[in-house]
């Protein structure tokens, strides 16, 4: 006999985290493999069936166990709790505290993630203008130079469309708890065998090919839109709507986030994105007149960017899943929302739709 | 955190992100003698590293008008130049000189180059 059971959900900050619960519970629960893992008592807690309702923040629980709704309710917290969810009766926290479960805990993140934001921005902004990053490299372009400007690059104005996209994807994929590391490390990967390999083609067929401005200058705009979307979702915007989408898109989304051809084409894609170094770099790739040296000048530039990049996605992984987590988000949400910003005008401006704002 | 302190904290935050944007950039290169007509032709020479210099030129209008922009070791966005108005885009060589014709340029109609993320500008007015 199955029963039908309502708990309150707090800490749905998320589209995804609908389906997140979901998942969880009826993984943990339903699926042979994790029962043996399981205490035998869980053997009870079989759930038919879980609903999350995002804009109500409740979850409809159907199960056949004959626990009183109260110790389901804390069976249920404890697994969903790592992810930062709480399942209750009647939003009180049972488990810790016994108090009402603040609802408002994220909103006192967001005052103290803005200045936290614009203290990065100014400071990336203030660092361009110095001049200290125009350091001027002559001579023959070897794997050694194009390292050094790959280091170089990875903390100019490059940052601003290449290391925001990357920031607000990790951030993304973080907050939806899909296995990062994973992602990160394919996302990297792809990076550096598509700029080593693209690199060598360049070198192959010489002049063949033109690197097509406009391209590229679509490509940055709709990525800086990309990390407009993003930034808005990490701070909250639109998690105040709970906008709920139908879950054809949802599962859509996820499906995109869980494969593996997904971070790698990204990583394949930053190689068009609109970047002076990149693009720099790919002329001489160009008239480096071979495979091998071609490959050789890209791999060595995208080598020297991955620390800042690599920085950037695994140390927003660990940020993530730390204490600071709500913080974290909205922080980087602020930031990559400027850089976003910033990324949109100038490539407006590139196209000559708008004047240039500003000049750094 | 308070809120109050907080409000004022961003808005002071947003001043100083004003001043960096907009406030006066590093020394003005304006005062660099940048045109010389030499032949009957005006030569414009520019500067792409890390931005252009000058930022702002003058230069006779009506007479025949090349531009030459000049890099050395320019890996930056500033080496990949747009100049809408006479529909030129190149990336420069990381170090040399190009020279771009600008056919008779007419007064009153400034000639603005780009660089191709658009962060760097720079501007000839014509007279």
């Amino acid at each position: 006999m199955s029963k039908k059971y309502t708990f309150h959900v707090t800490g749905t900050h998320c589209a995804s985290c609908k389906i997140l619960i979901e998942d969880i519970l009826m993984d943990s629960t339903g699926s042979t493999s994790s029962l043996q893992a399981g205490s035998p008592q869980e053997e009870q807690n079989l759930v038919r069936k879980v609903r999350v309702d995002l804009a109500k923040e409740i979850v409809e629980i159907e199960t056949e166990s004959e626990k009183n709704i109260e110790e389901l309710a804390q069976i249920f917290t404890e697994k969903v709790r790592s992810s930062g969810y709480i399942i209750s009766v009647d939003g009180f926290d049972k488990l810790t505290t016994g108090k009402k479960i603040p609802e408002n805990k994220d909103n006192d993140a967001i005052w103290k993630a803005i200045p936290i934001g614009l203290i990065f921005l100014i400071l990336f902004f203030l660092l361009q203008k110095s001049g200290i990053l125009n350091i001027g490299i002559g001579g023959q372009t070897t794997p050694v130079t194009s390292f050094i400007i790959g280091l170089i690059a990875s903390v100019s104005s490059c940052l601003a469309i290449v290391g925001g996209l990357v920031l607000s994807l990790s951030a993304k994929v973080s907050q939806d708890n899909v296995s990062d590391n994973k992602t990160f490390f394919l996302f990297h990967t792809g990076r550096l065998v598509s700029f080593a390999v693209l690199g060598g083609v360049l070198g192959l067929i010489g002049s063949a090919i033109g690197i097509n401005f406009m391209f590229s200058a679509i490509l940055g705009i709709i990525a800086s839109i990309v990390m407009l979307i993003l930034g808005l979702n990490l701070v909250g915007v639109f998690a105040k709507n709970k906008i709920a989408l139908p879950s054809g898109i949802f599962n859509f989304f996820r499906r995109i986030e869980h494969k593996t051809l997904t971070p790698l084409i990204i990583g394949f894609g930053t190689f068009f994105l609109p970047c002076g170094f990149t693009q720099s770099m790919q002329v001489a790739a160009l008239s480096s007149g071979s495979f091998n040296s071609g490959f050789l000048i890209m791999f060595a530039f995208a080598l020297g960017t991955l620390p800042v990049l690599a920085l950037l996605s695994f140390g927003s992984a660990s940020f993530a899943h730390s204490k600071h987590a709500p913080l974290f988000f909205k922080s980087s949400g602020v930031v990559v929302i400027g850089l976003g910003l910033f990324a949109l005008l100038a490539g407006l401006a590139g196209l000559g739709i708008i004047d240039p704002l500003f000049s750094i | 955190m308070n809120k109050t302190v907080s409000i004022i904290i961003i808005l002071g935050l947003l001043v100083a992100m004003g001043i960096v944007f907009f406030g006066k950039p590093n020394p003005d290169f304006q005062s660099v003698q940048n045109v010389e007509i030499k032949n009957g032709i005006q030569y414009i020479t520019i500067n792409a590293r890390g931005g252009y210099s000058p930022k702002v030129s003058s230069a006779k209008a009506g007479i025949p008008t090349k531009l030459i922009m000049e890099t050395s070791g320019a890996y930056d966005c500033s080496s990949s130049l747009v100049i809408k108005s006479i529909g030129y885009q190149k990336i420069l060589p990381q170090t040399g000189k190009t020279e771009i014709d600008l056919g008779i340029p007419k007064a009153g109609e400034p000639l603005q180059g780009v660089c191709g993320m658009g962060m760097y500008n720079f501007l000839i007015n014509f007279s």
